[in-house]
């Protein structure tokens, strides 16, 4: 049904939104947890550039991160010449920039879990002497679950159809950083592509409404299990 | 949550795209090609001047204009870099093809960063792929940008297109190659002579055989019945003396 180099783009978007959400989500959970718990000078403009990546066009993001992680960039310069490490035109880099875009979704859904969590439970295991590492990794981490997970799905199946930060970042290398939308949108753009286009088109809806019906489904399932 | 932010998006962009449309009904609306967005900015500032009415315009790549237009976009003129869009509309009857010309002409060269000032003789067999290395060579999407295509045609001329090819990162139109070398990002990019012209941050490498691909070539046409007076008034003034000039001062060729 599809051609190779069809599947081949599937693939990668797969691998590279995967990568994008394994890495950011230890982040995503710690601001998550900084903001449902900690109050501190400047919370409102920290959640605000948290949330950031949500509203900013996806372009503007992309830029951006060409303009810090290049390589000649201020952040990208010392990737490249201390540790070789190349984001520009690479998967890792489409990695980055599907992290950032769909790192507000994370924190969201992870806040909300959060937020839901009785303190009580926290406060018991403390009088009952536990530290608070221990309270976060055996109390609060196991009930913040449903967010993390439902975070995650969701930051992935977002994470599937990123578009301009990845073509503005990574630019449109076929089995680099050619993605199902930027497949989809060479396809489109090509004499004769429609049909190619149609069929990729389909294919991620699908998985967009997969990704989402998943995410409910195991936010729903993990509460239940949790009794709350 | 998430349906409703989408909901609330897509309206937003549904009466954007109305009021756009609203406007376009008195203005005269011009797609071109990204390469022309210098010498078409200068010739509507030159052409206000003489009195002209409004103009707006739409750069990007002749491919995804083409495909605009198709699907309905309200344009009046459209300029492309080359002939294969302008015939994908003709035979789909989209234009006025008593309208369509071609007088300007350009020239494809290869780039690099200006900090790394270096002459290369393109010649065949030349050993692009190894100067390339690691990095890439930037330049539009061969699949459907016109400098892409140029490009693949040149290169596949040379006989060096199946060694470069695997280090080609593909963009959506001219003017985001140009960007990519004078960031520094690519080591190399193929853009048209007047593109790199604009920036004083690339240097002009060499310049491919003009043998080596198509002519490069921008036909306008007005598009189906569009021909109004003002659409018109504009479109001839695009082949008028001060526009030919500012073309030329750009470094396109004249026919």
């Amino acid at each position: 049904m599809l051609t190779d180099a069809e599947l081949q783009a599937l693939w990668l978007t797969f691998k590279v939104s995967a990568r994008a959400v394994v890495f950011a989500l230890p982040f995503a959970i710690a601001c998550a947890w900084l903001l449902a718990r900690r109050r501190f000078p400047g919370k409102t403009l920290f959640d605000g550039i948290v949330h950031l990546p949500l509203v900013m066009p996806p372009v503007v993001v992309g830029y951006l991160l060409l303009i810090l992680f290049g390589i000649k960039g201020p952040i990208g310069q010392p990737l490249h010449d201390w540790f070789g490490i190349r984001l520009v035109f690479t998967a890792a880099g489409a990695s980055l920039a599907i992290a950032v875009t769909t790192f507000p979704l994370m924190v969201r859904a992870i806040r909300l879990s959060t937020e839901a969590i009785d303190v009580g439970l926290e406060d018991a295991a403390r009088t009952l002497g536990a530290r608070p590492l221990d309270r976060f990794l055996t109390i609060t981490l196991p009930l913040m679950l449903p967010g993390v997970l439902a975070g995650a799905v969701i930051a992935f199946s977002a994470g599937l159809g990123e578009f301009g930060a990845v073509i503005t970042f990574v630019s449109n290398i076929p089995g680099e950083t050619q993605t199902l939308p930027l497949a989809i949108y060479t396809a489109t753009q090509t004499p004769g592509g429609e049909a190619a286009a149609a069929r990729l088109a389909l294919l991620s809806i699908a998985l967009a409404l997969a990704g989402l019906l998943l995410s409910e489904q195991l936010a729903r399932r993990l509460k239940r299990m949790l009794g709350s | 949550m998430i349906l409703s932010r989408l909901i609330q998006r897509t309206s937003a962009a549904i009466v954007l795209a109305c009021a756009a449309g609203l406007a376009a009904a008195q203005d005269v609306t011009v797609f071109a090609a990204a390469s022309l967005t210098n010498v078409f900015e200068d010739i509507a500032k030159a052409y206000r001047a003489k009195g002209g009415g409004p103009v707006k315009f739409s750069f990007a790549a002749s491919s995804t204009l083409a495909k605009q237009i198709e699907s309905g976009a309200s344009a009046d003129i459209f300029a492309s870099a080359d002939e294969d869009w302008m015939n994908y509309l003709a035979e789909r009857k989209l234009i006025e093809p008593a309208t369509r010309s071609s007088r300007l002409g350009n020239t494809l060269v290869l780039i690099v960063p200006a900090s790394d000032k270096k002459t290369i003789d393109i010649k065949p067999g030349f050993d692009l792929a190894g100067m390339i290395g690691n990095g890439k060579l930037v330049t539009g999407d061969p699949a459907h940008v016109p400098v892409g295509r140029y490009a693949q045609q040149a290169l596949t001329k040379l006989g060096v297109w199946d060694a470069v090819a695997p280090k080609i990162a593909r963009t959506d139109n001219v003017r985001a190659a140009l960007l990519l070398v004078e960031r520094g990002e690519a080591p190399f990019g193929i853009v048209y002579a007047t593109d790199a012209a604009t920036s004083a941050k690339v240097y002009v490498a060499g310049t491919f055989p003009a043998d080596s691909h198509e002519p490069i070539s921008y036909p306008f046409a007005i598009l189906a019945k569009r021909d109004r007076p003002e659409v018109k008034s504009f479109f001839e003034f695009l082949f008028g003396p001060e526009a030919q000039a500012i073309y030329r001062k750009a470094g396109f060729t004249i026919k």
